[in-house]
C-alpha cells in the first residue's frame, strides 16, 4: 500500500516513561548498573576468571546463559517486529518500533555479558575477522549477530524517519527478518552440534531456540509495553490495546504451550534414552533440583494455564504477571539448558564421583544484573527519546476496531489515549 | 614429517602418577590444570568389584574437534610439527569452546578457582603477562605453541612435549627413553613412566615400535565413535572405559 509523506508522518504517544516515573528509573537502572559494573571490573581486574565459579570441568556457566538468554530474546523480539513489517500482519504495526528497538538493545546488553565473561575479549576483535576460521560456528555467530546489529539499526533509522512501507524498508525488514533466522539458528547450532554433548546435541535444536526465543521476546514486549503505559492500559492508543485484547495475548499461550511441549518431548526423549549423558541430566540434574521444577510449573505451565481462559489473558494484572513469570522461567531454562550438558563428567573416575556441580558465584550474578540493568537504561532512554510507540499514522488515528487498522475489534476508545508531546 | 603418536599399554601401567607429575614439573602446571592424568575408579560390587585406572593426556586426534571449534584458529593441528595440537595463546581469546568440543577432557582453563589452598599463584605472582611466575621454569616457552606458563585467560592443553620432541633426529622411528641418543628428546610422561608402559613413535613409519605395539596387541583409541580418531592408542585390558555412573548409584549399574 502505497502512502503519501503526509500519510507517512507519524505522532508521538504520550508514555508514563517521558515522565519522572521514566528518570526515577533510569536513575535507580543506572546506580544498579553502575555499582553491578563496578564489582565485576573490580573483580575481574583483582581476581580475574578465578571470582567465576566455572573451571576446566564445567567451563560454561551463568554468564554464557545470560547471553544466550539475552540473545534469543533479542531474536524473538526481531521475528515479533517481522509480523507487520515483512508478513503484513498489521494489527502488530503498533509494537513494531518498539520491537526492533528492544531486540536491539537487549542484544547489545547481552555482547555486553558475553564480553565480560570472555578470556580476552579485545583479541577477538581481530583474531575472529583476521583468522576466518569459517569451520567454527562461533565465527559464524559473531558475523550474524553483527549483520543482525546491523541490519535492526537500520531498520530502526528508517522507523524513526517515518518510512513504515516504502521499499528499501520492506528490503530492510527482509534482512532482518533473515538475520534473525540466521543469528539464532546459528546459535542453536553451537549447541546442537556438539555430539560428544549428547544432551544438546540435537539437528532440530534452531527450531526450538526460535520458540523459546520468541516466547522470551513476547514476555519482555508485554512487560515493557505496559511499563511505558504506568500498567494502564487506558493510556494506550486503541491500535495499541486492541492488540493487547486480541492477537497478542493468544499468540502468547500458544508460545508458552509450544514451550511446553518442546519441553516435554525433549524430557520424554532424555528419560526414554539409556545414554547416562543424557539420562543422568533429566533424572539426577534437572528434575532432582527444586529450582528448576518450580521453574517449570510456575514459570510456564501456571501461566500457560492462565492465559487459556479468555477472560484470565486479557486482564492488565494477568498480562504483566504471565510476562514476568515466563521472563523467570524461561532464564531458568536457559540457565538449566547450558549448566545441564555439562554436568556429567566425560569420564568416570575424574576425581568427580558424582554430577558436576556449579552455583553461580556473586561476579557471575553481577554480570547478569549489569546485563539487565544496561537493558533498562537504553531502553529508558528510548523511552524518553525516540518516540518507541510510534506506528503508521492512519493506524495511530483510526478508532479502535476500525478496518483500516487491521485490528480485531476491541472496547470503545479510550479517551486521552492520544496525545502528543509536546 | 613423523606423526607422533603414543601407546598406553593398561597391563604395565601400576598408575602410580610419576606421569602426572613428571608433566606438571616439565610444563609448569598449576594443581588440578593436569595435561596428563591418571582416572582412577572401580567397576562391579564385592567380590568382583575391580579397581581400575586410565592414564590419560590429550590424544592429539587426527580430526580434532577442538580444532574446528575455535573461531580464532588458535588451536591448531600442526602437520609440520607431528601432526600436534597447539594453542596459540597469542590467539585464544578465551571462549572456552574447544574444551566444550573436546570428547577426552584434556583441557584446561587454569584461570579458575584453586583446587587446592593456598593458592600456589599468590606465592609466586604474575611477572611478563604470565599466570603465574615460579622460581623454575620450562626455558623453552613458546606462546605460539602453547608451551610454557599460559597467560591469564586461555586455554592449555598437553603438546607432546614439543620442546622437547622437535629435537628428535630427523626420520628416527621412535623416541624411547632406553636410547641414550635420543632420550633427551622423549616426551617427560613417556621418559619418566617406571613400568615402561608408554611408547612415542612415528605413527607414519611402518617399522615403529608404536606401529608394530598397535598391530599386534590390538591397541585401541578412546571414545572412537566421536570419529576423533586420536594419535594415542591403548593396549591390554581397561581400555574399554565404562560409562560414567555416580557414585552414589553404583550398585544400580
Amino acid at each position: 500500500m502505497n502512502m503519501s509523506m503526509k500519510d507517512r508522518k507519524t505522532r508521538t504517544q504520550a508514555n508514563v516513561l517521558q515522565g519522572p516515573l521514566g528518570w526515577g528509573l533510569l536513575v535507580a537502572s543506572g546506580i544498579v548498573l553502575l555499582a553491578s559494573l563496578a564489582f565485576a571490573l573490580i573483580q575481574l581486574m583483582v581476581n580475574g576468571h578465578t571470582s567465576f565459579n566455572t573451571g576446566s570441568t564445567l567451563p560454561w556457566g551463568q554468564p554464557i546463559a545470560t547471553y544466550l538468554y539475552f540473545a534469543l530474546a533479542s531474536s524473538g523480539l526481531g521475528l515479533i517486529a517481522s509480523l507487520p513489517l515483512v508478513f503484513g500482519f498489521k494489527q502488530y504495526y503498533p509494537v513494531a518500533k518498539r520491537c526492533i528497538f528492544l531486540a536491539f538493545i537487549v542484544l547489545i546488553s547481552g555482547m555486553a555479558v558475553l564480553a565480560l565473561e570472555l578470556g580476552n575479549v579485545f583479541r577477538m576483535l581481530w583474531a575472529i575477522p583476521l583468522n576466518l576460521q569459517v569451520q567454527s560456528a562461533m565465527f559464524w555467530m559473531g558475523v550474524f549477530y553483527a549483520l543482525d546489529l546491523l541490519f535492526l539499526l537500520w531498520k530502526f533509522s528508517k522507523l524513526q524517519g517515518g518510512e513504515w512501507d516504502s521499499k528499501t524498508a520492506k528490503q530492510v525488514g527482509i534482512a532482518s527478518f533473515i538475520g534473525v533466522l540466521l543469528a539464532s539458528g546459528n546459535l542453536a547450532l553451537i549447541f546442537g552440534m556438539m555430539s560428544m554433548r549428547p544432551f544438546w546435541f540435537d539437528a532440530l535444536l534452531p527450531i526450538y531456540f526460535y520458540f523459546t526465543g520468541v516466547t522470551s521476546g513476547v514476555a519482555a514486549l508485554v512487560f515493557f509495553i505496559y511499563l511505558a503505559h504506568g500498567f494502564q492500559r487506558e493510556r494506550m492508543p486503541p491500535a495499541l490495546k486492541a492488540l493487547l485484547t486480541g492477537a497478542l495475548p493468544k499468540l502468547f499461550a500458544a508460545l508458552i504451550g509450544g514451550t511446553l511441549l518442546f519441553i516435554t518431548v525433549r524430557a520424554i526423549t532424555g528419560l526414554y534414552s539409556n545414554n547416562p549423558e543424557i539420562n543422568l541430566v533429566w533424572t539426577d540434574y534437572l528434575f532432582a533440583s527444586p529450582l528448576y521444577n518450580a521453574s517449570l510449573l510456575l514459570g510456564l505451565l501456571l501461566p500457560f494455564v492462565v492465559m487459556l481462559s479468555a477472560s484470565l489473558r486479557n486482564s492488565v494484572g494477568v498480562q504483566v504477571l504471565v510476562a514476568c513469570l515466563v521472563f523467570l522461567g524461561l532464564f531458568a531454562e536457559r540457565f538449566y539448558f547450558v549448566v545441564g550438558g555439562q554436568v556429567v563428567p566425560m569420564f568416570r573416575g575424574t576425581w568427580e564421583p558424582g554430577l558436576i556441580s556449579y552455583t553461580p558465584s556473586t561476579t557471575e550474578w553481577s554480570l547478569t544484573f549489569i546485563g539487565i540493568s544496561l537493558c533498562f537504561v537504553l531502553y529508558l532512554l528510548g523511552e524518553k527519546f525516540l518516540n518507541l510507540g510510534d506506528m503508521p499514522r492512519h493506524m495511530a488515528e483510526a478508532p479502535a476496531g476500525a478496518p483500516a487498522a487491521g485490528a480485531p475489534a476491541a472496547g470503545a476508545p479510550a479517551a486521552g489515549a492520544q496525545a502528543n508531546t509536546a | 614429517m613423523a606423526k607422533w603418536g603414543m601407546v598406553i599399554d593398561l597391563d604395565k601401567c601400576t598408575g602410580c602418577q610419576a606421569c602426572t607429575t613428571a608433566c606438571s614439573m616439565e610444563n609448569n602446571t598449576l594443581p588440578g590444570e593436569s595435561w596428563q592424568d591418571v582416572l582412577f575408579y572401580h567397576e562391579g560390587e564385592y567380590p568382583s568389584a575391580q579397581m581400575k585406572w586410565l592414564p590419560r593426556p590429550c590424544m592429539q586426534c587426527e580430526n580434532p574437534s577442538c580444532v574446528h571449534v575455535c573461531p580464532t584458529r588458535a588451536t591448531y593441528k600442526d602437520p609440520d610439527a607431528g601432526g600436534i595440537v597447539f594453542v596459540d595463546w597469542n590467539k585464544c581469546i578465551g571462549c572456552k569452546y574447544c574444551m566444550i568440543a573436546c570428547p577426552y577432557g584434556v583441557r584446561f582453563y587454569a584461570d579458575e578457582k584453586p583446587l587446592i589452598e593456598p593458592d600456589i599463584r599468590e606465592a609466586y605472582p604474575s611477572e611478563n603477562g604470565q599466570l603465574w611466575s615460579p622460581p623454575y621454569q620450562n626455558p623453552d616457552e613458546d606462546w605460539q605453541r602453547g608451551i610454557g606458563i599460559q597467560p591469564p585467560g586461555v586455554v592449555s592443553k598437553c603438546t607432546f612435549c614439543y620442546h622437547k620432541v622437535k629435537h628428535a633426529p630427523e626420520g628416527v622411528a621412535d623416541l624411547d627413553e632406553d636410547n641414550p641418543e635420543v632420550k633427551e628428546y622423549v616426551p617427560a610422561c613417556v621418559r619418566t613412566c617406571a613400568p615402561k608402559a608408554r611408547y612415542f613413535g612415528d605413527l607414519d613409519n611402518p617399522e615403529s615400535q608404536v606401529n608394530q605395539l598397535i598391530g599386534d596387541r590390538h591397541g585401541v583409541r578412546l571414545k572412537d565413535h566421536t570419529g576423533n580418531r586420536p594419535q594415542v592408542y591403548y593396549l591390554g585390558a581397561g581400555a574399554g572405559v565404562p560409562a560414567f555412573t555416580p557414585a552414589d548409584r553404583e550398585h544400580d549399574a
